[in-house]
């Protein structure tokens, strides 16, 4: 109980003692925290964009006449990363193409009501962006399947994008964590340096160098923890903004609702803070006790 | 708590001796002065017993505890039987009296009660209850060092090393603080105290250990500070 209280009276002490550094560290720990909250929204909102796109995406695969579709879609079926077959008809296909140019060209098709010359297709599927082009190419060799269409480029594009954004947020975490794992760091070892006298006659009287270290870790706890709460709170107040000036810029394109959302981002966020403060405080004064517990 | 030295020697990089060949026994309960010229490696001796310097050869026991290779952990332990009075009183200047004799046994995770009364009783004892509020300082020299000896001695140690606790004190309020190592003593701590206080040491006398150039070159069971012109 004694070294309980002593624990977090001392934590306390370090965080008033020195209170422009730990404003200072708070800040930049809210800001990274705040930069790593935001690249993990940007990339499940990239990545929610993209699922979306994907479902969308379809090839086209146009058969020869007296062609059975059955046995081409079967055979389509059997391909990797196909999800969904759909065989369309000459009048599905009339259909479709009418409902598109009709409302510019009334009447235009319609000529073609007795004498339909469009083929049998079968449109496919996939589970993702940059499986389209596989399933294309295994498409058009199979028997029966005279023209493969589908968009290419789009289809590079977002797997690209997928690509990019997977990897950006990446080094985006890695380069965050880092920079606030340093300033926690320096921070508490600016703290230990300034008890140095005291730690050293704390080992002298026969503290361990757990209870050495403990008011240090729950100091840079507190810092972490304020900062990275912060950046939650902050994160929460400007996803609302940045997605109403979003959507109206782009109103296709369908972001992620904050609901619940921000809210477990915050959680995450908060005990990320809290467990990398503890092992930068760990590391900090780790070594410092252990070389001050090395005999000459 | 007894403490044996065998064959103990400590050479500082490159090759400085400060240690050498030191075979020792200190009983439970006796009072020691180590006494020799400045840098003749009384202190080196004494920061062996804490293990702050670790010897290059021989072995050192004190107790049950053999200090040749010991944990982080039982090192802490060891220590928490061991009070340390440095000539510079070593406080800290943020704490004051009371804060400062408490911190000892704060960090050794006694209850607040048991802090608050054991430090009340210590401070009395050293006669620096009525200055509890004060910081460092705004003591003297003396009072100082009696709060030193107060925080050395509040979790009633087996072990009372000194090195120098009458250095920097005027012989009025040295004798103060010998009277109160003595008194200390008297309870069965054991107390090694390096010093060069020729007065004190002719004046109360104990056993005394020369040192020169890292050898003990006499020991005495109830000895002078200086005899013949030799240590």
């Amino acid at each position: 109980m004694g070294s309980f209280k002593y624990t977090f009276r001392d934590a306390a002490r370090l965080v008033i003692r020195h209170w422009g550094l730990s404003l200072l560290t708070v800040l930049t720990s809210m800001s990274v925290f705040y930069l790593i909250g935001a690249s993990v929204l940007l990339v499940l909102n990239t990545r929610h964009i993209v699922n979306i796109m994907e479902g969308e995406l379809t090839i086209q695969a146009f058969l020869a006449p007296e062609t059975s579709a059955d046995v081409v879609a079967k055979k389509a079926a059997a391909l990797p990363h196909v999800t969904k077959i759909a065989i369309i008809t000459p009048e599905i296909a009339l259909g479709r193409l009418q409902v598109r140019v009709e409302p510019r060209m009334p009447n235009v098709l319609g000529f073609l009501a007795d004498d339909n010359p469009l083929p049998w297709s079968i449109e496919v599927s996939v589970d993702r962006a940059d499986g389209v082009k596989g399933v294309a190419e295994a498409l058009s060799v199979i028997e029966g399947v005279a023209d493969v269409v589908y968009a290419v480029e789009l289809a590079q594009k977002l797997a690209n994008f997928s690509r990019f954004a997977g990897q950006f947020s990446v080094v985006m975490l890695l380069v965050a964590i880092t920079a606030s794992a340093v300033v926690l760091f320096n921070t508490i070892r600016i703290s230990v340096y300034s008890k140095e006298e005291e730690i050293g006659i704390m080992l002298m009287v026969g503290a361990t160098p757990t209870f050495v270290a403990m008011p240090f870790v729950i100091q840079g706890i507190i810092l972490g923890g304020m900062g990275s709460l912060g950046a939650s709170v902050l994160l929460s107040l400007s996803y609302n903004g940045i997605m109403a000036r979003l959507k109206d810029l782009l109103p296709f394109l369908p972001f992620l609702e904050r609901g619940m959302l921000v809210a477990k981002l915050g959680v995450i966020l908060v005990g990320s803070g809290a467990t990398l403060s503890l092992i930068a405080s760990l590391l900090a004064v780790e070594a410092f006790t252990r070389r001050a517990m090395k005999p000459l | 708590m007894d403490i044996r030295f065998s064959g103990v020697s400590k050479i500082f990089y490159p090759d400085i001796t400060a240690l050498e060949d030191v075979y020792l026994e200190i009983p439970k309960g006796e009072f020691v002065y180590l006494v020799g010229p400045t840098g003749s490696g009384k202190t080196t001796l004494l920061r062996c017993i804490t293990r702050e310097v670790a010897p290059t050869r021989g072995q050192i026991t004190v107790g049950s505890f053999s200090l040749r290779k010991i944990s982080r952990v039982d090192l802490s332990i060891f220590r928490r039987d061991i009070g340390i009075i440095f000539q510079d009183f070593c406080l800290l200047p943020h704490l004051n009296v009371f804060e400062n004799v408490a911190f000892v046994l704060e960090v050794l995770g006694a209850p607040p009660r048991e802090v608050k009364e054991r430090t009340g009783e210590i401070l009395d004892q050293v006669n620096l209850w009525r200055r509890r509020f004060l910081y460092p300082p705004q003591l003297s020299g003396g009072e100082q060092q009696r709060v030193a000896v107060a925080r050395a001695i509040v979790n009633a140690p087996s072990v009372l090393l000194a090195d120098e606790p009458t250095g920097n004190l005027d012989l009025h309020t040295a004798e103060e603080i010998m009277q109160l190592i003595i008194s200390i003593n008297a309870l069965g701590t054991t107390v090694i105290m390096a010093t060069h206080n020729q007065y004190l040491v002719d004046a109360y006398r104990q056993r005394v250990i020369g040192i020169r150039s890292g050898r003990i070159v006499r020991d005495e069971k109830r000895g002078r500070y200086n005899l013949d012109g030799e240590l």
